[in-house]
């Protein structure tokens, strides 16, 4: 029998919870409600005892001092009630860490018939909404229907004995675990198994499927066991391995790409080994820093003479568009796990976010899943939950908008770890398997969430993608595994680890099993979190939070141990051996015997046509535009766009100093209120060493070219580091592209071919900066398939893609973080300084956007040009001459100085004359070009000589000085006043369009 | 040479802030050791062989039903006396942030009348519905027992919760001001009382409360994290700090008075 307990707040606390949802209906949906009032439901599925359930009642779930509860229904003094559970199958944290602490407390284990689910009610009252204003808060506020389930009852409906009743989401399949065989007598027939079950196998990889399995001697082996054509689970197999999430189909692919139409053909074989890996190994071999990069799940480069740090960087995009916290929190969580699972695994000691979603105000005809709102609210949310919980600090972020996201957004998740250099006298960054080392499942259970999550997002968004892949990370669970491994790993008992993520056990088992040359596993032993599923199922299930560890058996019994100690599940299910082949049963049953090489054998590689065509021959000008003359007003309504104002309420959100390393915050200046250039931590307690870590990400460009946008990034990302302090000779980096798809299709696709183009050409500059500035990527992951298909008003849908975007973060050294410089203006009488050169760059700048142009002058970098100015920066603030830096950014100088006078809350007088510039004649463009290679720089003047000294030759200029009167004055290149704001003004317009948020 | 002094710092379940509280400690001359808390329910690890105790932040069993509730539950049903006995036993307790939510849920405070076991003041959702990280002004109250924070009477602190409001009915909060039990509110920069005002105040806590102790002093709960501050660049105008001093010939991190890390030298030095 069921029992429903309800814990409300007593009356007299404000319900913070509920204010937030009156705030936001009227916000959003312009509903006025009177009070929101939110009670728990815990609803028990067990066999309880009237004097077990008083205990759960008091002990747990009721706090004295500020809550109620009830075995009946608690709700009154309602007009409306919204019930919002979750759908059968979806994770319920909060009631897993129920029955957790009822079976703790109670001493007594559940049975597997018996749960706990967690629901809400909320108790609105608002006289004047009618059902339909309430379905909208239900179905766009407090629930999404991929998740959730809801119902609405009218004070008049209310059954005050009944309450909700009992509702319970328990996932129960009758259904007997079978492997099928697949008929594969022709392509077509293959092609359409692969269509029902969306294996999304690509059509060229059917002939290779089927002629492996016709071969005489695979065919007479496999009959030997029992197998006939290929099976089900063998299939999954192939489908995850092969999908473009997993091998990188489009990067390796073949590019035929044409400079200009009717050009040259240059074929361009593998962007990834040609534009990632060469360039990398060869910065790799002039860098003794480089530690291990390009086959691990993430980079791994010196910290100091005892520790290594890791870094990765995913984006967890198709799943947050459907369902916006599940896929944020998955996303962070999941990627936290690279490291963990990078040699024999890093402790996490930070994280970094990335939003690029629609107008958060969008108010236009096409309706996309859910409105870019509250799709940043939710992947706000779930960020904040999936770092917090799991204890390691969000230190940087960007958000973007960009009508181009409607259609997918990205959610960019970054994540570092540390390691010491050896591990009981082994080299930390090494792993292999062997034969007969066990095969461990460790973390969470293996459900039907998360099946075809990779080749989903190896699709555009539509109708037809399966909602069942979208799933709850589970921060707690994870956190105690990772607790666990670091334990295990310092005891010297991991051999090999790796994370379940995209394709489950079917990749990390398969990966793992490639270094011993087989391995057997009995999928009977993989726990599950109900019965019922399929064989594949169980092989290709992401359920998170789980790795896939190698032990040597004589270290089981102690590895187990520390598992059951730390309170987290592990598992033997299978072993590795030398086989060469990939061999799976089921209580004994072989379900699956392939050879370990079938991947790498004679799949055709993708070929794409890429033709370039150049921003003047796509028509792309200047504008005619004449100087603007209220220079205030334009600064202050730039200060006031979405994507360069203030997003503080953000950054608040998430710790950002946990683990106690904490040097340059997200936020820094005197009211710690304005972004930072880069984070600096200090992930070893014990030494005064940093790590510096920024991002960069300037979509805007590819407008114009993509070569140029890349080359900026990098080059915005870079100066970001240097701002602050960090070493230019030890930056490394992780590129994540995002792209709109590029295989051309006539109706479907037909800029197909330019958006190859732009690829290869962004390629093509990742390599070339990455060369100049000598930055080995350290990690990096595509993401294909930045489009969506908008419902319209017309019962018409319109595809949306994004522009190609690419994701920039780059991670360095501080030697001592105590010489970190931050962007604040420090002291009245200062010298203000530009370095570097100021061009006529505004070419799809923030200022030509604002004003609704692209342009045509992209910024462009010389690396090797900037790279002697970036060398005498460090060297200046190696010498502590520098009072404070601040790249220049988005925006341009307008902005950026406008920002070193919020940050320091003093002023800035100075000259646009005097300003380093190159063919410039105009201020607004002075003010607001692009130009990349650019810092302000404030210094105490006794050192102006010692500055200037290193800067020789260099294009460097003092514009002005620090001033008490804390404003932004700025005399233009007629020698009159161009604009004087003061920072009130300044920050009242930065501050303005986010500001009421928390 | 003296013995150090031990202090044991809990991890698991969701803790996470056992690293940089054991370093503080170590930093103020103790002895720290991370200690699972299943490692003191099975009695592998003894609670009676430290002086110490510190409950830290994070998430235990992700807080999912009241920040701290479910640790406090499993830490009484086992280990219960051995818990009373390390109090009365004379020994220091912390609890920081989902330490504090813990020390409150057990009852060890406000621990009236020598009744460790009852609760009766909350730490429930900050006033402005959401987790919040920033760094708050606090004001020491000198007449307070409190061991921790002997000779102190302002600091500058992070805050980072999404449960922090203090909140008790009246008569406690009064008895709680009346017996000094009160050891830190959250101020305005100047040191004033931040009076409810928001962000000064972040989570809407009642009288301002930070940190409460128990009668003897020798129990401490604060929302704010002390551990967070063991090091002068983690003090967010810190590079204003050090130009500052760089300027007046000073070296920057010996003036430093304000660190958190005075909380945990405190400790150390009551024995």
């Amino acid at each position: 029998m069921p029992f429903r307990l309800e814990i409300a707040l007593k009356p007299a606390l404000t319900d913070a919870e509920g204010n937030k949802i009156r705030q936001r209906a009227k916000a959003y949906f312009g509903l006025e409600l009177a009070s929101v009032r939110t009670i728990q439901v815990i609803t028990m599925d067990a066999a309880l005892s009237a004097d077990q359930l008083r205990i759960v009642q008091e002990d747990l779930f009721t706090n004295p001092v500020t809550q109620q509860s009830s075995f009946q229904p608690l709700a009154q003094d309602f007009d409306w009630l919204i019930w919002v559970g979750f759908r059968p199958g979806v994770r319920d944290n909060p009631g897993a860490t129920a029955m957790e602490a009822i079976e703790d407390l109670l001493g007594r284990p559940f049975s597997p018939a018996e749960a706990v689910y967690t629901s809400r009610q909320f108790c609105i009252k608002a006289p004047g909404l009618n059902h339909a204003d309430v379905d909208r808060i239900a179905g766009e506020l407090l629930a999404n229907d991929i998740i959730q389930q809801w119902r609405i009852i009218s004070r008049q409906e209310w059954n005050a004995t009944e309450g909700i009743g009992f509702i319970m989401p328990k996932v129960l399949l009758s259904h007997t675990p079978t492997v099928r065989t697949i008929p594969i007598h022709s392509d077509v027939a293959l092609k359409q198994v692969s269509d029902e079950r969306n294996l999304a196998l690509n059509p060229n990889d059917i002939p290779t499927i089927r002629q492996y399995f016709l071969r005489p001697e695979v065919q007479a082996a496999r009959a030997a066991l029992g197998l006939k054509g290929p099976t089900d689970i063998e299939l999954e197999y192939i489908s995850q391995a092969r999908s473009d999430h997993c091998n990188h189909n489009t990067f390796r692919g073949k590019f035929y790409y044409q400079e200009q139409p009717g050009g040259h053909v240059e074929v361009v074989d593998n962007l990834f080994k040609t534009c990632i890996e060469a360039p990398t190994l060869a910065v790799k071999a002039r860098k003794p820093w480089v530690v291990s990069v390009l086959w691990d799940n993430a980079g791994a480069a010196r910290f100091d003479a005892d520790y290594y740090y890791v870094v990765t960087g995913e984006t967890h995009n198709s799943p947050s568009n459907m369902e916006a916290y599940g896929g944020a929190i998955t996303g962070i969580v999941g990627v936290y796990r690279d490291p963990l699972g990078t040699g024999k695994g890093a402790k996490l000691v930070m994280g970094s976010y990335g939003f690029c979603v629609g107008p958060r105000d969008y108010k236009g005809v096409l309706k996309p899943r859910l409105h870019p709102r509250r799709l940043l609210d939710g992947v706000i949310e779930g960020v904040k939950d999936g770092g917090n919980k799991s204890g390691i600090p969000t230190t940087f972020g960007q958000v973007l908008f960009d009508p181009g996201y409607m259609g997918k957004c990205l959610v960019f998740v970054t994540a570092v770890g540390i390691m010491p250099a050896r591990i009981q006298g082994e080299p930390s960054e090494l792993k292999k398997t062997s034969p007969g080392e066990l095969i461990l499942m460790c973390g969470g259970r293996v459900g039907k969430d998360g099946i075809h999550g990779v080749t989903a997002s190896s699709e555009s968004f539509s109708a037809h993608t399966p909602a069942g892949h979208v799933q709850i990370g589970d921060p707690y669970t994870q956190k105690k595994m990772h607790d666990f491994l670091l334990e295990a790993r310092d005891e010297g008992l991991i051999r090999f680890v790796t994370d379940n993520g995209g394709g489950g056990l079917s990749s990390s088992v398969g990966e793992s099993a490639r270094f011993s040359g087989g391995c057997r596993v009995d999928l009977e032993k993989v726990p599950l979190k109900y019965e019922g599923l399929d064989q594949w199922e169980i092989w290709v299930s992401e359920s998170q939070e789980r790795m896939t560890v190698a032990v040597a058996p004589g270290d089981l019994e102690r590895f187990m141990a520390l598992s059951r100690k730390h309170a987290v599940e592990s598992t033997v299910i299978g072993e590795y051996t030398d086989s060469g082949k990939l061999h799976i049963r089921y209580n004994g049953k072989t379900c699956a015997h392939v050879d370990m090489d079938l991947l790498e054998s004679g799949f055709p590689q993708w070929k794409f046509t890429a033709e370039w065509r150049s921003p003047e021959n796509r028509g792309l000008t200047e504008p005619v535009l004449a100087e603007p003359r209220n220079l205030k007003q334009l600064l202050l309504d730039i200060l006031a766009r979405p994507n360069i104002c203030s997003k503080e309420w953000i950054t608040r959100q998430y710790d950002h100093e946990v683990q106690g390393g904490s040097v340059i915050k997200p936020m820094m200046g005197v009211n710690a209120d304005v972004p930072a250039d880069a984070a600096v931590i200090r992930p070893v307690l014990t030494s005064e060493t940093g790590l510096a870590f920024s991002q960069a990400l300037l979509p805007a460009y590819s407008a114009i070219d993509a070569y140029h946008m890349t080359t900026a990034t990098i080059d915005e990302a870079v100066r970001r580091l240097l701002a602050v302090g960090a070493d230019l000779s030890q930056i490394g980096g992780v590129d994540n592209f995002c792209w709109p798809d590029i295989q051309f299709h006539p109706q479907k696709n037909p800029d197909g071919k330019f958006k190859a183009a732009q690829l290869v050409r962004a390629c093509k500059a990742l390599r070339e900066i990455c060369l100049a500035y000598e930055i080995p990527l350290l990690s990096g992951k595509d993401s294909m398939y930045v489009d969506g298909h908008l419902t319209g008003p017309y019962g018409e849908t319109r595809k949306v893609s994004a522009l190609p975007t690419m994701q920039f973060s780059v991670t360095s050294i501080v030697p001592q973080v105590e010489k970190c410089v931050s962007l604040d203006p420090k002291v009245p009488g200062d010298l203000v300084y530009v370095l570097g050169a100021t061009r006529d760059e505004l070419g799809a700048s923030e200022y030509y956007e604002h004003m609704g142009y692209v342009g045509l002058h992209v910024p462009k970098v010389e690396p090797v040009r900037f790279k002697t100015l970036y060398q005498a920066l460090q060297q200046a603030v190696e010498q502590e001459l520098v009072a404070s830096a601040h790249g220049v950014y988005r925006g341009g100088l307008g902005v950026h100085l406008a920002l070193k006078v919020m940050a320091g809350e003093l002023g800035l007088q100075v000259d646009l004359n005097r300003i380093p510039a190159e063919g410039v004649h105009r201020d607004d463009t002075l003010l607001f070009s692009e130009s990349a290679g650019r810092f302000i720089v404030t210094i105490d003047p006794v050192h102006q000589a010692a500055f200037e000294g290193l800067f020789a030759g260099l294009p460097l200029a003092c514009i002005g000085k620090v001033t008490d009167m804390p404003s932004l004055h700025i005399t233009g290149r007629g020698g009159e006043v161009l604009l004087a704001v003061g920072v009130s003004e300044l920050k009242a317009a930065w501050q303005g369009p986010f500001g009421e948020l928390i | 040479m003296k013995k150090k002094v031990k202090a044991l710092v809990l991890t698991g379940f969701g803790l996470n802030c056992d690293h940089e509280t054991a370093h503080a400690f170590e930093l103020a001359g103790a002895e720290a050791q991370r200690v699972h808390i299943n490692a003191l329910i099975d009695g592998s690890v003894h609670l009676a062989d430290f002086k110490i105790m510190a409950f830290g932040g994070g998430f235990s069993w992700g807080d999912d039903h009241g920040a701290g509730v479910v640790q406090a539950v499993r830490m009484k049903t086992r280990l219960g006396d051995k818990l009373l006995s390390f109090v009365e036993a004379g020994n220091l307790v912390i609890g920081i942030c989902n330490g504090f939510q813990t020390l409150v849920n057990l009852g060890l405070l406000p621990g009236f009348d020598d009744d460790y076991r009852t609760r009766s003041v909350a730490l429930t959702h900050n006033d402005c519905g959401n987790f919040r990280d920033q760094w708050v002004h606090l004001r020491v109250n000198t007449a307070s027992p409190c061991v921790f924070t002997k000779g102190l009477t302002r600091m500058d602190l992070p805050v980072r919760h999404g449960e922090g409001k203090f909140y008790a009915e009246e008569a406690v909060i009064t008895r709680l001001l009346q017996n000094q039990q009160v050891v830190m509110q959250y101020a305005q920069a100047q040191g004033q009382p931040a009076n409810q005002r928001f962000p000064e105040n972040p989570n809407g806590s009642l009288h301002d409360i930070a940190g409460v102790c128990d009668a003897t002093g020798r129990i401490f709960g604060l929302m704010p994290h002390p551990e967070a501050y063991h090091h002068p660049t983690q003090h967010p105008q810190w590079t204003r700090r050090k130009d500052a001093a760089r300027r007046r010939g000073a070296v920057f991190g010996t003036e430093e008075g304000d660190l958190g890390l005075r909380l945990f030298e405190n400790a150390v030095r009551y024995f």
